[in-house]
């Protein structure tokens, strides 16, 4: 007898097996949408956004573009015509809106270089840094104050008071060096250049000794 | 009797299966938070839409101020009216729920900070968390004399022409190097009367 009421519910185990797995499937229906959850999740983003290590200081970066460090690449997340305007050597322009464009995806995710996002101040560059990390992109830095921070200390350095630290007058030699290098001409740096210049002309007495051979040669 | 074996055999592998499902969901946790817009939307929006107001707005009421700052900044000195919610504490249970009851409320809430460079991260990820009733304020705060001052700033202003700086300062440095040039050309010349000298020695071979 329990044999064959055993059969019968049997009978029906394919139904009943596959009735409990569309459930399940239906189940998933109401699981949360994950298609606009790309990326890292939220609390993960947060402690990287708190953190202040994306920031890239003006003087490290100068260092960085004089010694011609291969290593990095600069994007410039303002638009075009301010980019035309004035930008730093070898930046390039792609603007916020363009960021996530698939052209510029290659400069921005890969593992090579570090890529430095500069803007004005920065704003924008913080906010395409927030996208970027989101996405999982790797090596991504900002300059700390932008294009504004940049000109206050590298190109035009205040120069320090005769109360201040030796160390503010090194920081102010080293900027005044860099600001020199960017292009800045001083007025001091010209008057140098004579000094220089007459230290050649006693160069130029020795062709003159160089002559006194010549006759013993031409005695031969 | 071998194929009641079989049945039992292809039940018991599918009462495992059935289990490991439902302990599969069980064991879900719903995130506590999800993310309501991806990257692009975002950077669509926050390159067209403006969020950000000035002081003169603050007098609207049903604005919610809040300061991002820490603790210890907060009590040194706020805005009026505002709500400390420290930058790192913004995902908390409470500060979560608080969030929810102002997006419910429809209030509109305003992020400040000491500059509006402090607020725009925290301003980024509750953006694509789909909290849109929020702005940040372009202002700055400073104390002096135990009081706090805000100030307007512009946001990504391009403060300088570098460039023209650049231009100038080579136009200031060249005016002043002019009349020493002339002295270095000078010297130059005397050295081809040197050379004649040469030639008539060489003749006398």
């Amino acid at each position: 007898m329990v044999n064959r009421k055993l059969a019968k519910v049997l009978k029906f185990r394919y139904t009943i097996l596959a009735a409990i797995l569309v459930l399940l499937a239906a189940g998933l229906v109401l699981l949360p949408k994950y298609e606009k959850h790309e990326g890292i999740n939220p609390e993960e983003l947060l402690s990287n956004v708190i953190s202040p290590e994306r920031y890239i200081t003006s003087d490290e970066l100068a260092h960085k573009i004089i010694n011609q460090d291969p290593s990095f690449l600069l994007i410039d997340v303002r638009d075009e015509e301010n980019f035309k305007k004035y930008s730093l050597p070898n930046a390039i322009n792609i603007p916020l809106k363009n960021l996530l464009k698939e052209d510029f995806e290659g400069y921005i995710n890969q593992s090579q270089f570090d890529v430095v996002f500069l803007s004005n101040d920065n704003l924008y560059a913080d906010q395409a840094w927030v996208l970027c990390n989101r996405l999982g992109y790797k090596n991504l830095h900002v300059l700390k104050g932008g294009i504004n921070n940049w000109f206050n200390t590298i190109i035009n350095p205040a120069k320090p008071n005769e109360n201040m630290a030796s160390i503010d007058f090194q920081l102010y030699s080293n900027r005044k060096a860099a600001s020199m290098f960017f292009g800045v001409a001083y007025p001091e740096q010209v008057k140098k250049k004579p000094v220089v210049v007459k230290k050649v002309t006693p160069r130029k007495v020795v062709p003159i000794k160089k002559k006194k051979k010549l006759p013993v040669e031409g005695g031969c | 009797m071998k194929e009641l074996e079989k049945t039992k055999r292809i039940s018991i592998a599918s009462v495992l299966f059935i289990l490991v499902i439902l302990i599969a969901l069980l064991a879900y946790k719903r995130p506590k938070h999800l993310y309501s817009e991806n990257t692009k939307s975002t950077l669509e929006k926050i390159t067209t839409e403006n969020y950000f107001t000035n002081l003169t707005e603050l007098k609207d009421t049903n604005v919610v101020l809040i300061d991002v700052r820490s603790q210890f900044d907060f009590e040194k000195g706020h805005l009026e009216n505002a709500v400390n919610i420290y930058a790192p504490e913004i995902l908390n249970d409470t500060n979560s729920k608080f969030f929810d009851e102002l997006k419910k409320n429809n209030n509109s809430v305003i992020l400040y900070g000491n500059t509006p460079n402090e607020v725009i991260a925290p301003y980024m990820l509750l953006y694509q968390l789909g909290y849109k009733n929020i702005k940040i304020l372009t202002a700055e705060i400073t104390y002096s004399k135990n009081k706090v001052i805000s100030k307007d700033v512009e946001i990504e202003k391009s403060k300088y022409d570098i460039n023209g700086f650049i231009q100038e300062s080579i136009k200031k440095a060249s005016i002043k190097a002019k009349p020493k040039p002339e002295v270095v050309k000078t010297p130059k010349k005397i050295i081809p009367i040197k050379k004649k000298k040469k030639l008539p020695v060489e003749g006398g071979c």
